[in-house]
């Protein structure tokens, strides 16, 4: 795997923004999320729990992708 | 009264069991079968929804204890990378987990996102056997254009050092495959052992990565409607829930052993051929009425 110090940041920071959505779903029904969001659905009281677990995995996999940028510079593969 | 009788039961397990490692699709197996025996079971039924959900957990249970030695040399890999902070070159374990990591979560993403829509629109046993027509036009076209013939010994060396040689991107391409078996009739072992084809590896190999590949994601699916068997949607179909749980895993450590052996030396063609046949009868006599 290429190894880019300079997407560590960008990296950590999707990451955060994935985790922080994925809360938002888990705990604010459809009605309440932000008109943006997709499955936002005004008056509703179903929880969108796949959107929430889509986002949570991104985001792991942004902190993961992250981690291995910080090791050291593989030489092949 | 069960709305779904334990023969019913056995019958739909057995099925699963088999169709779900052969690339014949069992999803379009399970919306065909109770239409062409006259059972009243729709595949949009919460009942037999739920009563899914058991024949794949069982599934899922069944491919990670048979291939249990080789989850548990892929976890230490990927423990290995984490802590190294790298994949190192001669880690095919680490490489093996990985690859399959990046071929999941495309397939999980699309699967979680168009699970319920593409279910609703295909919806009829008439389409999952045209499908199921598709599906072998699809095992056969996989063969036609394969990278590589198959070569005598094959089988032979390290299937997984074999494996751990896809890029990055053929696992995504090979993985995101998966998610067209979100249709019924497309078979999901049948794209990913094809998409195996198409990037080089020989069938027994493919066979291996897509058996790989398949448990996360039908167990995770399978764990993620978990509560609805345990909850009051199941009642009165755990007992035949189990049952047909129990008669799927007997027939899916059946099928998976046959299929490891039966591709170190042969192809999907009969797979396609027997796709497009069963899926052309289908169509014919739903057409007719029955």
């Amino acid at each position: 795997m290429t190894k880019n110090r300079r997407l560590i940041l960008p990296a950590i920071v999707l990451g955060i923004v994935l985790i922080v959505i994925a809360v938002i779903y888990f705990a604010e029904p459809a009605g309440s999320l932000p008109s943006f969001f997709p499955g936002h659905d005004a008056g509703s009281g179903h929880h969108h729990v796949k959107h929430g677990l889509l986002a949570l995995i991104l985001g792991i996999g942004c902190f993961v992708f992250a981690w291995f940028q910080t090791g050291p510079a593989s030489k092949s593969a | 009264m069960h709305p779904i009788s334990y023969l019913q039961a056995i019958v739909l397990g057995l099925v699963q069991g088999v169709a779900e490692p052969f690339p014949i699709s069992s999803l379009g197996h399970a919306v065909i079968l109770p239409r062409l025996l006259g059972w009243n079971i729709h595949q949009n039924d919460s009942f037999f929804l739920t009563f899914l959900v058991a024949t794949h957990v069982a599934t899922a249970i069944v491919l990670f204890l048979m291939f249990w030695q080789d989850w548990k040399r892929i976890f230490r890999g990927l423990g290995r990378s984490l802590r190294d902070r790298e994949i190192r070159p001669d880690d095919i374990d680490a490489r093996l987990g990985w690859l399959l990591v990046v071929g999941t979560i495309p397939a999980g993403t699309l699967g979680l996102l168009l699970e319920h829509p593409l279910r609703s629109l295909f919806a009829s046993a008439a389409s999952a056997a045209a499908v199921l027509m598709l599906n072998g036009v699809l095992l056969l076209a996989f063969e036609r254009l394969r990278r590589r013939p198959p070569r005598p010994g094959d089988y032979l060396g390290d299937s997984d050092a074999r494996i751990a040689k896809l890029s990055w991107r053929q696992a995504v391409a090979v993985g995101t495959a998966q998610a067209a078996a979100l249709v019924p009739g497309i078979s999901r072992s049948g794209v990913t052992m094809g998409g195996g084809l198409l990037v080089g590896l020989s069938n027994e190999d493919a066979a291996r990565y897509a058996f790989l590949l398949a448990t996360p994601i039908i167990g995770a699916a399978g764990a993620l409607k978990l509560p609805e068997l345990l909850g009051s949607q199941g009642n009165g179909v755990r007992g035949p829930a189990l049952v047909g749980g129990l008669c799927a895993a007997l027939t899916t450590y059946l099928a998976v052993r046959f299929l490891l052996k039966y591709f170190e030396t042969n192809r999907l063609t009969p797979f396609g051929i027997y796709c497009l046949a069963f899926g052309f009868i289908c169509t014919v006599l739903f057409a007719l009425g029955v």
